[in-house]
C-alpha cells in the first residue's frame, strides 16, 4: 500500500518536506517511522527521547487525526493515508 | 454603532475600497486583545490599530530588553527597560489616536484569564509558551470569543483560527505541545505571522473571507513553502469534546 508522508518545521532540516513510501499490508506507524529514521541521518534524535519513546512534542496526524488519540505507534496504516509529521512551534 | 466620520472616511479611504464602509465600522467596533507584547504582539497590535480596530488591550507583563529589538516593532532603544504594555500602548496611540488602547502589565496565570477576555471580541495569540496559551484559549472558548493562535520558531511559523462550538479548540491543534524554552527566531517571521494574525481578525470583524478553521497553516520562510494541514476534533477532549470547563492542575504558567 501506499502513503504519503509530509515533514514540517525542523523535521525538514533531515528530511524531505513530502515522500511517498510502500508498505505491506499490517504496517503500522511504528513500522514507518522505523524506515524513515533508517533513511534520514539525524531523525531518530529528533523525534525520539528514547527507543520506543517519541519526544513529547512530536505530533504525527493520520488524516488530520493526532495517533495519540488513535493507537499511538501501533496506529495501523491503510492504503492512501496521508501521514503528517509534526513540531508546533512555541515562540511569540 | 460606530459611524465614520469625515476624518476617518479620509484615513481609511484606501481600505474602505476593499472593506467597504461597513466593513470599516465593523472593524471600528471590534474589540481586540493581544496577548503578548513581543514580536508577534508588537506586529500584530501596529497592523490592528492602523486597520482601525476600535479597542487593543494589550497585556505583557516583561519590560523592554535589547535583545527584543530584532523584531519588536513597537519599541526603540530608548525604551530598554520601560514597561511592555504602557510603551507598545503610546507607540499605538502615536500611530491611531482613535484605537482605544489598554496597556495591562500582567503574567496570563498570575491575573484571571476571565478578566483579561471581558468584552473582547476577538483574541489574538502573540504567546511564548503553550501553558500560558491553554489558560487563555480555554477562557476564550469557553466565553465563546475567537482565538487567533500563532507561534514562531525561526523561519517556521504557524496561524489557526479557533472558532469556539465551530472548530476544533488549541488543544486539539497541539495535543503535544513543545517544552517552554528561549525560543531562536528572527524579526521577518514574527512580521509574517503576526500580520496573518491581523488578516484573520479582519475577516472575523467583516465576516468576509474564509478563515483559517479546521486546519493549522504553517510557513517555512527559508524554503518558501506554505502548508494548509487539516486537523479534527478530538471526540475526547476535555475541551471541546464536552461541554465542560476544567483546567488540568499541572498546567501552571511559569
Amino acid at each position: 500500500m501506499k502513503v504519503h508522508v509530509k515533514a514540517f518545521a525542523t523535521f525538514r532540516e533531515v528530511m524531505d518536506s513530502q515522500l511517498d513510501m510502500d508498505f505491506p499490508t499490517g504496517a503500522t506507524i511504528r513500522i514507518l517511522l522505523d524506515e524513515l529514521t533508517r533513511q534520514h541521518n539525524g531523525l531518530q534524535e529528533l523525534m525520539f527521547a528514547a527507543p520506543e519513546t517519541l519526544r513529547d512534542f512530536v505530533n504525527i496526524l493520520k488524516n488530520g487525526r493526532n495517533i495519540h488519540f488513535l493507537a499511538g505507534l501501533d496506529t495501523p496504516l491503510d492504503d492512501g493515508d496521508v501521514i503528517a509529521l509534526f513540531p508546533p512551534v512555541a515562540g511569540g | 454603532m460606530v459611524v465614520l466620520n469625515k476624518e476617518q472616511k479620509e484615513r481609511y479611504r484606501r481600505q474602505i475600497a476593499v472593506v467597504g464602509e461597513h466593513g470599516q465600522e465593523k472593524i471600528g467596533k471590534t474589540r481586540l486583545l493581544i496577548a503578548g507584547a513581543g514580536g508577534l504582539g508588537s506586529t500584530a497590535a501596529l497592523f490592528a490599530a492602523m486597520a482601525g480596530f476600535g479597542t487593543i488591550r494589550i497585556i505583557d507583563p516583561d519590560r523592554i530588553e535589547e535583545t527584543n529589538l530584532n523584531r519588536q516593532l513597537l519599541y526603540r532603544e530608548a525604551d530598554i527597560g520601560r514597561p511592555k504594555a504602557d510603551t507598545a500602548a503610546k507607540a499605538l496611540h502615536a500611530m491611531n489616536s482613535s484605537v482605544d488602547v489598554e496597556p495591562v502589565t500582567a503574567a496570563i496565570g498570575t491575573a484571571p484569564a476571565w478578566d483579561l477576555i471581558r468584552g473582547i471580541d476577538v483574541v489574538i495569540d502573540g504567546l511564548d509558551n503553550y501553558p500560558a496559551r491553554f489558560l487563555l484559549a480555554d477562557a476564550a472558548w469557553k466565553c465563546g470569543i475567537p482565538f487567533i493562535h500563532g507561534a514562531v520558531e525561526g523561519f517556521y511559523g504557524q496561524v489557526c483560527t479557533i472558532v469556539p462550538k465551530t472548530s476544533p479548540c488549541l488543544r486539539c491543534i497541539v495535543p503535544n505541545p513543545p517544552p517552554v524554552r528561549q525560543t531562536p527566531v528572527i524579526g521577518v517571521t514574527t512580521g509574517v505571522i503576526g500580520c496573518v494574525q491581523v488578516t484573520e481578525a479582519i475577516k472575523l470583524a467583516t465576516g468576509n473571507g474564509v478563515l483559517i478553521m479546521d486546519n493549522l497553516w504553517l510557513w517555512d520562510g527559508i524554503r518558501q513553502k506554505s502548508d494548509q494541514l487539516t486537523i479534527e476534533r478530538i471526540p475526547t477532549c476535555h475541551i471541546c469534546g464536552k461541554n465542560e470547563y476544567q483546567i488540568p492542575p499541572r498546567e501552571r504558567v511559569r
